[in-house]
């Protein structure tokens, strides 16, 4: 885990044979640039968080725009994109604002979640003790708790809401993160430089942020990315259920709550509106299933331990 | 073995405690007051009377600083008192007992289901590495780690049940089929959907798992050893590999156990089937504390356990782990 600096390379490269790889941050955008599905994965989320700020402002109709004349519309008609829903609001213009509540849940309670796990991870792991030993046994507690029930009921303490749901998500995520970030610091502690830096009267704490913080930091954006995934999940089942963000500000899974409905109170099959149930759905699936590409071609990229495998 | 077994079930009981206190106090954190409510609940207790309930909160210790109420409501449910549930106006317990069979169906099947599904494909993937097949089902088992769960069932009631018509999308079963064969199948087609989509979001977790473990069991040198004498594929695989591949997948396959009733939360709400998961949202929704509670309470304790089942067959499985001498 220790990382050569630019001159340490240069010095190399001058007295070996060795052909020149380059720094850690270059070789780490190589390997992941060469992960063909983490860069799939980048595209499209750059596409759709584009999409999402951008597009609001671009669409001509209002996301909570009603008109009365065109009730359920399916895609492809005029004015209407991807349709229209049962109080004739465009599909696509609350997709698109959906989508920045989805994505700022999304992100807020990783980042919050992937912070705390941090810090957790960093004194546990280099104070030690009983600090350590407590600290681990409540995470020890806290991750055999199952999550998804305790969320439901945390929402029915706190109630639901924007604000709410961001907390609930933070505070149920970042068990993994300390976990995974302790073991790190219990390795890189042992290292000769930590060592190096006590023996000239560097301070705990500063030896903590300057010295071992940047050997975790790798790590730490992998398991943000794992964070990221999980919460935009655990956002749209919630909302979907009722209990996260509440309409009329739309979300990708609040969108979703009156599928069942629509489902069973259309009699004949090709009247089901399918597409009020098929795009914000498929929306969530995708900015998923980008994040996890992308935290497998960080995580193959940002680690020297893992060897990639393709 | 059984020192250890004892060892680990005191270690269990802390853990217990400090979960079921943070429960607990989530439940004191409740508007009004839940406790009181979950006895007031019995249709037997008159609650008008403002002397029954001062009567009532001297008999419940209601009134005693939380951490003496706390072993208070522990006894209680100890000895099976769980309480009334606001809005069904039943005991909590005998809700649970109806309810659980369900659950146990569902989950049962769907567990069945991904280890079927799961098996076959991550040994596939692991023998033939880097093959197209092995790509193919790594990208599928990205893409359904990826899924959301609602949306996955209400998908698959739309293309099975409203396009196709095979399968019903709500309930356990009709009303009015008479013979017990028609019942079976009924109740077969009713569970269909559902299990499946249960079974199916566990596979992809699964088969990823499953190669892995295979992957660095076929590296080890007496797999080599076994091909180099002559052993068939066949039998170098599945009796020298996947025997000892076996010992950190069973641990996954026991720990994912509680998995399955947070999925059925959510698959058992979109499918009408009421079993446990539906009873707690049901109760959320209709701001029943104690019921809520005690069904986290419920599946708190078969997560406890199902960690437990895994620590157990870790070591049952794995003749090299030596208990008592060395550090397992």
């Amino acid at each position: 885990m220790i990382f050569a600096t630019k001159k340490q390379i240069d010095h190399i490269e001058e007295n070996t044979d060795i052909v020149p790889i380059g720094s850690y941050w270059q070789l780490v955008r190589r390997k992941f640039l060469s992960h063909k599905l983490a860069f799939f994965g980048l595209i499209v989320l750059t596409v759709i968080v584009l999409l999402v700020v951008v597009g609001p402002f671009l669409v001509r109709v209002a996301y909570d725009e009603m008109d009365f004349t065109a009730l359920l519309v399916p895609p492809l008609s005029s004015g209407h994109i991807l349709g229209t829903d049962e109080l004739g609001r465009d599909v696509f213009a609350r997709l698109l604002y959906g989508g920045r509540i989805s994505l700022l849940v999304g992100v807020c309670s990783s980042l919050i979640s992937t912070g705390i796990g941090l810090l957790v991870g960093l004194f546990s792991g280099y104070f030690g003790g009983i600090v350590d030993r407590l600290l681990m046994r409540f995470v020890d507690v806290m991750l055999s708790i199952p999550s998804f029930p305790v969320l439901l009921i945390l929402t029915l303490v706190f109630g639901p809401g924007l604000f709410n749901t961001i907390s609930v998500l933070a505070i149920f995520g970042w068990m993994g993160v300390a976990r995974l970030v302790r073991s790190v610091v219990l390795s890189v502690r042992e290292n000769d430089f930590i060592m190096a830096a006590r023996v000239t009267g560097t301070k705990k704490i500063q030896i903590l942020f300057r010295h071992i913080m940047p050997n975790v930091i790798p790590i730490t954006i992998v398991s943000a990315t794992l964070n990221l995934s999980y919460a935009i999940l655990a956002e749209s089942s919630l909302s979907y259920l009722g209990l996260g963000i509440q309409p009329p500000t739309p979300s990708w899974g609040n969108m979703l709550q009156k599928a069942m409905t629509y489902i069973l109170s259309k009699g004949h099959a090709s009247q089901t509106p399918w597409w009020l149930i098929f795009f914000p759905g498929f929306m969530i699936f995708l900015v998923v299933l980008s994040v996890n590409f992308l935290g497998d071609g960080l995580r193959d990229a940002l680690d020297p331990r893992f060897v990639s495998e393709s | 073995m059984i020192s250890y077994f004892f060892r680990r079930v005191g270690e269990l009981i802390p853990v217990f405690f400090l979960i079921s206190m943070i429960i607990f106090f989530i439940l004191n954190a409740m508007p009004g007051d839940p406790l009181l409510y979950s006895r007031v609940e019995n249709p037997r207790v008159i609650v008008q009377d403002p002397e029954r309930i001062a009567k009532l909160r001297e008999y419940y210790h209601l009134d005693d600083p939380l951490i003496v109420r706390y072993f208070f409501w522990l006894k209680s449910l100890f000895k099976g008192d769980l309480g009334y549930s606001s809005m069904y106006k039943l005991p909590v317990l005998k809700l649970i007992k109806s309810r659980l069979p369900n659950t146990l169906m569902l989950t049962v099947t769907a567990w069945l289901i991904g280890l079927i599904v799961a098996f076959p494909i991550g040994i596939y993937s692991a023998v033939k590495k880097y093959s197209f097949l092995d790509y193919f089902f790594t990208v599928l088992a990205f893409i359904g780690i990826s899924l959301p769960t609602f949306w996955f069932a209400l998908m698959a009631i739309i293309v099975f049940s409203v396009f196709l018509g095979w399968f019903p999308a709500a309930g356990v079963q009709t009303y009015g089929i008479s013979g017990s064969w028609n019942i079976f199948v009924d109740k077969l087609k009713h569970l269909a959907l559902p299990s499946l989509v249960l079974g199916l979001v566990q596979v992809a977790y699964w088969v990823r798992y499953i190669r892995t473990s295979l992957l660095e069991v076929l590296d080890q040198d007496y797999i080599r050893t076994a091909y180099s004498k002559g052993a068939p594929d066949k039998r170098v695989i599945l009796r020298h590999a996947l025997r000892n591949a076996m010992i950190p997948i069973i641990t996954i396959i026991a720990l994912d156990i509680p998995y399955f009733f947070g999925g059925a939360l959510i698959v058992e709400t979109i499918f009408s089937w009421p079993g446990m998961g539906r009873l707690m949202y049901e109760a959320v929704l209709a701001s029943d504390y104690n019921l809520a509670i005690n069904c986290l309470m419920f599946i708190t304790i078969v997560t406890l356990l199902s960690n437990l089942l895994a620590d157990f067959l870790y070591v049952l499985v794995d003749p090299r782990i030596r208990l008592g001498s060395k550090a397992v």
